[in-house]
């Protein structure tokens, strides 16, 4: 063979340019924002409500509101039975997505470009007019309390909840699931719904993004026929707070007799979506474990063979969310797996990530951008975080630039503020008779085993 | 509808090559389909298709182990790839700039791989393979379930008795000897299909794929599956399996055999598994979540598999006091009410259908495993931009002929779950 040899490798071809696209910003009177971007590759379009309607900031006795309002959209509009509406949007094509998180609730639903002026009407509807027929509500309900009923038997879940319990004190929303635990879904009813609604459904305070093979014009003209008659405001809600359930290291064993594996979390508080660490706080993850190459997964699973995966990660909300490290290894090498983890994490913040492992990550991170904006629907979503969050309009224009500006220094620095091992606590879920004598052999920290619940 | 332009070739050495332009995103997508899946695999060696995928990214002889994910994530690119019964795919999707990486890498592993395999590597990823074993499926409450419905609804002989994943025995017993005489049989360019889509220069694109598969030699002829894939349409009798277990809910799956997807019948299963449990107007959702309100949840799925027959099945989560036969009543009731369906459901099924091929369109990694499936599978790649009209082609009289011929109580599997040292529950519900 002629040319280069196989042994090297390729050199890249020139860089094609790649920017994101045109995003066409409006509100209509009563203060919904309207957010556009035409794409015409394919005759299908996304729109995407989203709404100050978070369950972060509700108290434990309303804990899952969000979420069930949410869940009992389907239920029916002054117009429509619930089967009615169904029907409607599947005829069409279209199926209704709601998605409530900590910091907004998001109703889209993604359909051809030439039923949108009906699908939009049929969303309006649902977001303008929902029922909440008592019925609903209470089957609704019953398959909530059923789905809870799964989660406390679900290995990850098990030691997920445990481990938001333990990092955040009483009182924080965050130290709770977030569809609701049992006492608050069982109290839940259609006065909830409404009153939620009530307070937080409103067009100022929500964005309308659109995506598609639709234009600008044509957008506003469906937005204004569709949300024009919606009124009112949500209140300004205050600000998140988080305080940590303690600061000492600790690891907690969670029973689940017999179970073949260990599920394991590391981790404590972490930082709010507004941190200004942003950029270099994402390099430092994905070093430690937001890749396949990152430190976690090449030291548990491609050295040591105990685990399919590890990965670390920052929840960034509008409050400080939690920094986890998650993986799943086998009963028998649990202690020696905390061990490997806890001692990949403090070497990363007491030496710093190297110069070749920030480049990396950097590369990656600027590199993967563009991969995760082929769909209106992850357009969609990327243009409502801007929403959400207060980002401003050309934060996506300088996102590569800023992530490729990262240096040495500043991850150094933002490893050894926002990852502190001395703080961290380890929970595992796993068969605690096994591993109970194997992690206090660690000398790591004190090892409580939780009561059988 | 649909006219999506794929341009295809074949190498000297029997690769079949497709290329799919789209300059929407300066991305483009490598995918790579292999024939060959759990489907191929001797008894003593389930699992061994996937435990091989594993050894696929431990390197190649001018690769390092790791070094394969260390370019692709550098470069800015995702990678992976998956195991099921008929293949295997691998796939990276890379800023366009990085192409001829992509396929560097992908060649040579298909050419070079065995230089690079040692023990070491072998225990190092049974081990992962072992606990992606208990992950996903021990340690999972109904975890076991595609193991005990395809034992039912597959006579031991056939290719799709056994699970993707294997037995943990068989994983544990894999040789460097297996992955070498694996790699020889079926990694070779002759039972492989080669899909390049999104943003690229048609020359250069060629000329990479020239450069770097060009020189690998040709296997010999793909072995024969092992076993007996033919085998009667229906089952015979319904099978039943009950199960005590502990699962937080009672769940009842019913499974019947149905036409392979290479078959012109299989557009009529697909329907019906549609009306059936495809969203909130279905059948099974309108009656037994929202109207009987005997489920907490259901769903349907047509497995679209080409060796003697494909498999439709549909499951049915209840409360925690709910009595598994009233579910399994429900269930057999609703699919046995599909022998009418209206042209209104055909129309709501088809809809959907359309939404979701077009959404899958929009990633240029799920576009290139369509073309490089219907290239596999079909020996036609073209046959992508017809599968929506193959789905409207359905009348109401086909689904009533399908219903009739295979959804009778001789083609049931069923299996249910009930909980065992359930926990107190934590509500009354209903």
């Amino acid at each position: 063979m002629n040319g280069p040899s196989r042994a090297d490798v390729p050199s890249s071809g020139p860089v094609r340019s790649f920017d994101f696209p045109p995003v066409h910003a409006r509100s209509l009177d009563n203060g919904l924002r309207i957010r556009s971007v035409q794409l015409v590759r394919l005759p299908v379009v996304t729109v995407l409500v989203v709404l100050d309607a978070g369950e972060g900031l509700l108290g434990e006795e309303r804990a899952g509101v969000a979420a069930l309002t949410g869940d009992c959209l389907e239920g029916g509009t002054t117009n429509r039975s619930g089967v009615e509406l169904a029907e409607a949007l599947e005829t069409i094509g279209a199926g209704l997505a709601v998605g409530t998180g900590w910091d907004s609730t998001t109703v889209s639903l993604s359909c051809m470009a030439d039923r949108l002026d009906e699908a939009m009407g049929l969303l309006a509807e649902v977001l303008l007019q929902p029922t909440f027929p008592e019925d609903e509500v209470e089957r609704i309900r019953g398959q909530r309390l059923a789905a809870i009923r799964q989660r406390e038997m679900d290995p990850a879940s098990i030691a997920t909840i445990a481990a938001r319990r333990l990092m955040y004190v009483d009182g924080v929303s965050y130290g709770r699931p977030s569809s609701g635990t049992a006492e608050s879904v069982g109290t839940f009813s259609p006065a909830a719904a409404r009153q939620f609604v009530e307070e937080r459904y409103r067009p100022k305070g929500s964005g309308v993004v659109v995506v598609g093979d639709v234009d600008s014009g044509q957008v506003r003209s469906l937005v204004e026929t569709h949300f024009g008659q919606w009124s009112g405001a949500a209140e300004c809600q205050p600000q998140m707070w988080a305080e940590p359930r303690n600061r000492e290291r600790g690891i907690v064993v969670v029973p689940r007799a017999d179970a073949v594996q260990s599920e394991i979390r590391i981790g404590h508080i972490g930082q709010p979506r507004s941190t200004p660490d942003y950029f270099p706080l994402r390099v430092v993850n994905t070093v430690l474990g937001g890749a396949f190459t990152s430190r976690l997964n090449l030291n548990l699973r491609e050295e040591h063979g105990f685990t399919y995966g590890v990965r670390s990660r920052f929840e960034l909300r509008k409050g400080p969310g939690p920094w986890c490290v998650s993986t799943a290894v086998g009963t028998d090498v649990t202690a020696q797996a905390v061990k490997e983890a806890v001692s990949e994490i403090t070497t990363l913040v007491a030496d710093g990530p190297t110069e070749e492992e920030v480049g990396a990550a950097r590369d990656y991170l600027a590199g993967v951008f563009p991969l995760q904006l082929e769909t209106t629907g992850q357009i969609a979503s990327r243009v409502a975080e801007l929403l959400i969050y207060d980002l401003p309009d050309d934060y996506y224009a300088n996102y590569r630039d800023r992530m490729r500006g990262v240096t040495l220094e500043e991850t150094v620095e933002v490893a050894r503020r926002c990852i502190r091992p001395d703080e961290m606590t380890v929970v595992v879920g796993g068969d605690a008779e096994e591993v109970q004598g194997p992690l206090e052999a660690l000398g790591w920290g004190p090892v409580t085993v939780e009561a059988d619940s | 509808m649909l006219s999506i332009p794929i341009e295809r070739f074949k190498l000297d050495n029997g690769l079949r090559v497709n290329l799919t332009p789209d300059a929407t995103t300066p991305v483009v997508s490598v995918n790579l389909w292999y024939g060959v899946g759990s489907r191929n695999e001797r008894s003593g060696k389930t699992g061994f298709a996937h435990l091989f995928e594993h050894m696929m990214f431990q390197g190649s002889e001018h690769v390092p182990k790791n070094r394969h994910f260390e370019l692709i994530e550098r470069a800015g690119g995702t990678l992976n790839a998956t195991t099921w019964f008929d293949r295997t795919n691998y796939f990276e999707t890379v800023p366009s700039h990085h192409l001829e990486l992509a396929l560097w890498l992908e060649s040579d592993r298909m050419g070079w791989m065995l230089p690079a395999m040692t023990q070491e590597k072998l225990d190092n990823q049974r081990g992962v393979v072992m606990n992606e074993r208990r992950q996903r499926y021990d340690n999972q409450p109904y975890g076991d379930w595609d193991e005990r419905i395809q034992a039912m609804v597959y006579p031991e002989s056939h290719p799709y008795h056994h699970t993707v994943i294997g037995s943990m025995d068989d994983i544990e017993a894999a040789t460097l000897e297996d992955v070498a005489e694996f790699f020889r049989t079926y990694y070779v360019p002759n039972n492989a299909v080669l899909t390049v889509c999104g943003d690229f220069d048609r020359s250069d694109a060629l000329d990479f794929i020239e450069r770097h598969f060009g020189g690998i030699a040709p296997g010999g002829e793909i072995p024969a599956i092992p076993g007996e894939a033919s085998l009667d349409p229906v089952i015979g009798s319904t099978v039943r399996e009950r199960v005590e277990a502990e699962v937080p809910l009672p769940r009842v799956l019913i499974a019947s055999r149905v036409p392979p997807y290479t078959n012109a019948g299989f557009y009529a299963a697909d329907i019906a598994g549609s009306v059936l449990g495809t969203g909130r107007a279905s059948r099974l959702y309108r009656s037994l979540v929202r109207e009987r309100r005997v489920a907490k949840d259901v769903m349907s799925f047509v497995f679209p598999l080409t060796s003697g027959a494909g498999m439709l099945l549909v499951w049915a989560t209840g409360f925690p006091d709910g009595d598994p036969d009233v579910l399994e009543a429900a269930l057999v009731a609703e699919i046995e009410g599909l022998a009418s369906v209206t042209e209104q459901e055909i129309q709501r099924a088809v809809a959907l259908n359309e939404t979701s091929l077009v959404r899958q369109m929009e990633r240029v990694g799920e576009r290139a495993d369509l073309v490089s499936m219907f290239d596999q599978l079909f020996d036609d790649p073209d046959r992508l931009n017809g599968e929506l009209d193959r789905l409207r082609a359905v009348t109401p009289s086909d689904v009533s002929a399908f219903v009739e011929r295979f959804l009778g109580a001789d083609n049931r599997a069923i299996l249910t779950y009930v909980p065992i040292n359930g926990k107190t529950s934590t509500g009354g519900v209903l």
